[in-house]
């Protein structure tokens, strides 16, 4: 079959994912739930996290940046990060979350700056990584229906 | 029960991915799904005279949280099961169940647990 060599591929990206933390058992559930409901939830569920993702880091960059940091509103903007992280089985970016939410508490700026950095690096790398997924599934869907 | 057969539920999360993965849990079994995005939204849901058979209930939301919204929903004598949802600590179970929820489980919830909550408020044959 002209995709087995892509299928390996998707197998190894996430056997690498999961080796490496950026995904856990929650992301396996979404994959037992797109077996039962069809192709594309998952797709859907990585697209609109990242999307979400995206918005709640560029609105964290503009609340540090605030000459006076409204730590509240960090908070609740991380919280928010962290539980659609776990929604989806992103376990890195979920962790380092938690570290956010703790020098969210101290009201420690410079620790908010690093916090910051370490969620866009570690989004960074999952987004990339979930890109080239859904590229190699579309790449499967495409020559598996002909 | 609602006056249709079909299983309504209400699905309470200002998180658009968790409301989408409940939406897929939930579909499995032929439910009807409506969502609301804040507790506000959800008791607007009651006054304005939709019915429920049961309701996902995060706590963390903005304007009124879940816990207000499930002690909001009991003082108006709504009776449909709620499951409290939430990446809260485990203290925040407490609140919960005296405001009136009927389960409380932490995020992330798989389809198992679900399941099994489902089956002990018989929702499922």
């Amino acid at each position: 079959m002209a995709s087995a060599p892509l299928k390996a591929q998707l197998t190894d990206l996430l056997n690498s994912m999961f080796a490496m933390d950026f995904l856990d058992e929650q992301f396996k559930e979404l994959q037992m739930l797109e077996e039962a409901s069809g192709p594309g939830f998952l797709a859907e569920v990585v697209t609109l996290f990242c999307g979400d993702a995206e918005r709640i880091i560029f609105q964290l960059s503009v609340l540090i940046n605030e000459p006076v940091v409204d730590f509240g509103k960090v908070d609740a903007n991380v919280h928010q990060l962290k539980g659609s992280s776990s929604s989806v089985g992103a376990k890195r970016v979920a962790l380092v979350c938690v570290k956010f939410r703790n020098v969210c508490l101290e009201n420690d700026k410079e620790g908010c700056i690093v916090a910051l950095h370490e969620i866009r690096h570690e989004f960074d790398e999952l987004h990339k990584k979930f890109q080239t997924m859904l590229q190699l599934e579309q790449q499967i869907r495409v020559l598996d229906s002909k | 029960m609602a006056s249709s057969q079909v299983v309504k539920v209400l699905i309470v999360d200002d998180d658009v991915v968790t409301r989408r993965i409940y939406r897929t849990m939930l579909l499995r079994f032929g439910f009807e799904i409506t969502e609301a995005g804040d507790g506000k939204s959800a008791v607007n849901q009651f006054l304005t005279g939709n019915e429920y058979d049961l309701i996902l209930m995060d706590n963390d939301m903005p304007g009124m949280n879940g816990v207000e919204a499930t002690r909001t929903l009991r003082g108006m004598g709504i009776l449909a099961k709620i499951i409290a949802i939430t990446a809260d600590d485990a203290n925040s179970r407490g609140a919960f169940l005296d405001a009136g929820a009927d389960e409380f489980l932490l995020k992330p919830v798989n389809f198992t647990m679900l399941t099994v909550i489902l089956k002990a408020f018989n929702f499922l044959n």
